[in-house]
């Protein structure tokens, strides 16, 4: 022991107490975070150095009757951004800006959008299917912001442009109260969903399963690596009854049409699968999935989202008339009993005018429906009586919905007694005069009139009309999606589908629907002109067609709204579309 | 009581040198690991192994040389150490807003890290020569006078974190040199205010609803400034000690009068340096004491460190990730994480067991040193001991206690383990000097 004081050791002595005491303090903290709670911070390492990117799988393809593709996805580059730990405010303000310059977009809620990010520290998309323009732009960004990446996603395509847009639907984002309803099943905030039409309606058979990447990202959201990967997979795909030609002779011809205005449907008369499904004006599904610059502004405002194909509802006018005809012959009217049309039909007081207005004189069944006279049928008209016509409307599918399942479809509107009594107003022989030349309160839509055609072309079976004709999955597995059903069947004499169908084919070949003779085709149809309170006649044209000595293979129905004469304005597209269908085909 | 054993083994003391030797082999690979990612690494590693390698050459000069040079020295070295300090003011180099480097053609360092031992030496003489009068007011207001302007021209820099090793060291030296326990006690007290008011102040602005609330608490928040309040508050001080010690006279029970003055002039002095403090604090040095009050407050701004310092150690378990493969540190997670929280590095790359074992070999050395300080030939080697253990501890525990979020942050670094040169070359001569004290016990050779 030193020898200058012995008493200062015990001072010592008590100081080096104190650091070991506070040194084991230190001890017994380490135990408790390292060992006994290192599984909880283990865990907050860990996500801290993983960030999680979702990549939407490729949904299914669409294809026509023939496999050809109307619905597809193809790569495209996606923004997104990685939330870092860096909460530098001027520095989020700043890429906001930035971006909304390239992108076009308000750099407020692109602001708000990264904040959000920040606050839940999940990986956001900012923007999605850019062009190779901005990418490059953007990826000079990358390289100041970190956080900001691109990444490659399947993104839907529509190869046809509006071609079928109607029916096909088109893809959005996700609203709130989708979100309540799909966030269980493996979607995300930011996913696309189908928002109307067949995207919609086969929505959770067209999403796939997304994958996700598993990245390590550093304290500024730098990615790093990759530590792993869940693949996805894709969605399934929709084989269609559609005729991707057909369906687009139908369109070209709306489009070209008087009005432009106007719808079509097309079906197989065998089972009723829709050929063809067309409205105009249409537009284009890839709009809705173009990035924020290229979006043009005002037009999804006044989106023509009316689909006149089964959304519209229209007096049938004299396609009515073989209808009227069913319920003349079979209430015992002879084909051959002649009615003298003077050009005028006198009823109490009430006259009625004839199409022409010198008359057709002495007029049997086949010059009757030939020439469409309307005296004829409002004298037939009246003898099958208004309740018997009503029977038979709703016995051809009138007054309700087709079944089709497509989403908006109307049911039009019936008239006769009995839809009179139910409105509690009695039923005078004037009405009766009115439906026998498909005037009146009388509403049906083009795919009910295309059913009529089909039930008219097979002799009394009423299809369900369906599109959808199976759905193969990723794994190979198919599954029938709607099958052909019946949804009536008319019972009705042979003798009368016989005069009906000859005197359809007598207005293509002598009548008002020779525009639609097409040598070597046997088409049988009717035109119409339907007049109505709100403008220019509404055009009709209503007709099944087969190869001669074949029994019919199509059936359609063709309304161009305001378009004048039935002849002159549906007739041309029928006949596009006639021709389209049995035109010579490479691929067979 | 001269030993028979071999002349090497007596002289050196090879517990102190092999705690050395495992701290900075830890040290080392831990900063070979954290600084990796950096874009500057060779730089940094040159630096460091410059100064290991001037560290250990300046080790073996302080073991060689006889400390007691110091002792007799002790004027030119209290010259030097205000005359460097001086030097750095005027042209010393800013880095990070502290005007605390000086720069040489091939090297720079920090002078208050050198300035600091020099102080540590100067004090140890003037305890040393006063011993007789330790009983005195005057041993401990001396000290403290010794001390003050090298704080000063610390502070000077500015450089908060560079004086706090000062009041241990100069606690524990008094302490251990036989100071009036009174008269420490009224020291402290007096330290105690000036940090703890601050404290105080800051915690309460925190929380605007209890200082509404409270007419006393509001009084209480007014004092910040030097201002009429504050006046008032330091007359009423005095006003207060002087009624009670004339109560006490009255009530005839004999308290000696020293008592009365010394709590007022520490009550009132310690007000005027908390507000004084107070106004020092720059707005990261309050956010670091606000994240360690309360650290849920916002985890993402001040307290983001600490936490994730924890998170590193948490994440460690017991043997560690492995080094080079700790995210934390690796991807930036971790900030600072070569200096100041190479330990938090040494806890996610080398768990439990790193951590423990850095501890370990910590409690070793500081056992060597207490014992150098124990065997000592005189007392001035004894206090030279004391205040470098005083030291070392004080950096253990508030480091290692700010990795762990037990202490503030306050930007010290953990010596032999962190990086930092000028640290590193004057805590290894630091230690030659404890050396040179053990190698001297003996009075007669």
């Amino acid at each position: 022991m030193a020898h200058w004081d012995r008493g200062l050791q015990d001072r010592l002595n008590f100081l080096w107490i104190a650091c070991y005491v506070g040194s084991a303090i230190l001890g017994v903290r380490l135990l408790h975070i390292q060992v006994i709670r290192n599984v909880y911070y283990a865990r907050v390492a860990e996500s801290n150095r993983t960030q999680i990117i979702h990549q939407s799988a490729p949904r299914g393809i669409i294809t026509d009757r023939r496999g050809r593709v109307i619905v597809t996805s193809k790569p495209a580059f996606s923004l997104i951004y990685l939330p870092g730990e860096t909460q530098d405010a001027s520095r989020i303000a700043g890429l906001a800006k930035s971006l909304a310059k390239e992108l076009r977009e308000d750099s407020e809620s692109l602001h708000e959008k990264l904040k959000e990010a920040h606050e839940e520290e999940a990986a956001i998309h900012l923007a999605e299917n850019l062009p190779l323009k901005t990418m490059f732009k953007l990826s000079e960004l990358k390289t100041i912001y970190p956080g900001v990446d691109l990444i490659v996603e399947a993104r839907r395509y529509y190869p046809n442009g509006a071609t079928a847009g109607h029916l096909l639907g088109y893809m959005g984002r996700m609203d709130k109260r989708s979100w309540r309803r799909l966030r269980a099943k493996g979607y995300r905030k930011d996913s696309w969903i189908g928002k109307t039409g067949l995207e919609s309606k086969y929505e959770r058979q067209l999403r796939g399963v997304d994958g996700e990447s598993r990245m390590e990202v550093d304290a500024q959201g730098h990615l790093k690596r990759k530590i792993g990967e869940s693949l996805w997979s894709p969605g399934a795909n929709l084989h269609l009854t559609l005729d991707l030609e057909m369906q687009k002779a139908a369109e070209e011809g709306l489009r070209a049409s008087p009005s432009g205005m106007g719808g079509v449907v097309v079906l197989d008369p065998r089972n009723g699968a829709i050929l063809a499904l067309a409205s105009t004006p249409d537009y284009d599904p890839n709009l809705f999935l173009l990035s924020g610059n290229e979006r043009p502004k005002d037009y999804l405002k006044n989106l023509p989202e009316f689909n006149r194909a089964i959304q519209g509802t229209y007096s049938p006018g004299s396609t009515f008339k073989m209808l009227v005809g069913v319920a003349m012959l079979e209430s015992g009217v002879k084909p051959d009993e002649k009615v003298y049309c003077s050009g005028k039909f006198r009823l109490g007081r009430r006259s009625f005018a004839c199409l022409k207005k010198t008359g057709h004189g002495p007029t049997d069944w086949m010059r009757g429906i030939t020439q469409s006279c309307n005296v004829y049928f409002y004298t037939m008209g009246l003898r099958a009586k208004g309740a018997n016509i009503e029977r038979f409307s709703k016995m051809f599918g009138f007054g309700k919905k087709t079944g089709s399942g497509l989403k908006g479809e109307k049911g039009g509107n019936l008239f006769g007694p009995e839809a009179r009594k139910s409105k509690k107003k009695g039923w005078y022989e004037g009405d009766t005069v009115n439906l026998s030349i498909g005037q009146g309160e009388l509403l049906v839509t083009p795919i009910q009139m295309a059913v009529y055609a089909a039930a008219l072309a097979n002799r009394g079976t009423l299809w369900r009309p369906y599109v959808v004709s199976k759905i193969v999955y990723s794994d190979g597995t198919e599954e029938p999606a709607e099958k052909a059903e019946k949804a009536g069947v008319l019972d009705v004499s042979d003798d009368t589908w016989d005069l009906i169908s000859k005197g359809m084919r007598s207005v293509v070949t002598n009548g008002t629907g020779r525009r639609v003779n097409i040598p070597g085709i046997d088409v049988r149809g009717k035109t119409g002109t339907a007049q109505n309170p709100l403008g220019e006649d509404h055009a009709w044209f209503v007709a099944f067609a087969g190869r001669e000595g074949e029994e019919p293979s199509l059936a359609l129905a063709v309304l161009v709204q305001f378009g004048g004469h039935g002849s002159s304005a549906a007739g041309p597209i029928a006949r596009r579309i006639i021709e389209t269908a049995f035109a010579p085909r490479e691929d067979l | 009581m001269k030993s028979e054993h071999g002349f090497i083994r007596v002289r050196v003391d090879w517990g102190l040198v092999g705690a050395m030797l495992g701290l900075l082999a830890i040290g080392t690979v831990a900063i070979l690991s954290a600084a990796s990612p950096l874009p500057y690494y060779s730089a940094i590693l040159q630096k460091h192994f410059l100064a290991l390698g001037v560290g250990t050459i300046l080790f073996v000069f302080g073991m060689g040389f006889n400390y007691q040079i110091f002792q007799d020295q002790s004027k030119v070295i209290y010259a030097l150490v205000i005359l460097i300090m001086i030097a750095v003011l005027v042209f010393g180099e800013t880095q990070r807003g502290t005007k605390g480097w000086l720069k040489f053609p091939f090297f720079s360092f920090q002078p208050s890290e050198i300035a600091r031992l020099g102080t540590l030496l100067v004090l140890a003489n003037f305890l040393d020569r006063r011993a007789k009068s330790s009983h005195r007011v005057s041993y401990v207001l001396g000290a403290f006078g010794v001390t003050l302007p090298v704080m000063a021209l610390i502070l000077m820099e500015p450089d908060f974190s560079g004086i706090l090793p000062m009041f241990p060291m100069l606690l524990a030296m008094l302490y251990c040199g036989g100071a009036n326990l009174a008269h420490l006690l009224a020291m402290g007290s007096y330290g105690a205010l000036s940090f703890a008011l601050p404290l105080v102040w800051t915690m309460l602005s925190l929380n605007p609803d209890l200082t509404q609330s409270s007419v006393i608490l509001e009084s209480f928040m007014r004092l910040r400034e030097f201002d009429v309040p504050f006046l008032i508050a330091i007359g009423g001080i005095l006003l207060g000690t002087f009624t009670v010690f004339k109560l006490m006279r009255a009530l005839r029970f004999n308290a000696p009068t020293p008592i009365f003055i010394v709590a007022g002039v520490i009550l009132s002095a310690g007000l005027a340096s908390g507000v004084f403090v107070d106004h020092q604090l720059k707005g990261y040095q309050r956010n670091r004491f606000v994240a360690f009050l309360v650290p849920e407050a916002d985890p993402r701004g001040a307290a983001y460190n600490v936490r994730q310092a924890q998170v590193a150690i948490g994440s460690g378990g017991l043997w560690g990730k492995g080094v080079f493969s700790g995210t934390q540190s690796r991807l930036g997670f971790l900030p600072e994480r070569h200096t100041d929280f190479i330990y938090a590095v040494i806890g996610e790359e080398m768990g439990f067991v790193g951590t423990m074992a850095v501890l370990a070999l910590y409690m070793l050395l500081l056992w060597r040193i207490v014992h150098a300080a124990r065997v000592a030939r005189d007392r001035y080697g004894y206090l030279v001991c004391c205040g470098m253990a005083a030291v070392t501890a004080f950096y253990l525990l508030v480091n290692v206690g700010m990795c762990l979020g037990l202490v503030p942050v306050a930007g010290v670094p953990l010596p032999f383990v962190s990086y930092g040169g000028s640290n590193l070359a004057v805590t290894l001569l630091s230690m030659g000097i404890v050396a040179s004290v053990y190698s001297r016990r003996h009075a007669f050779y």
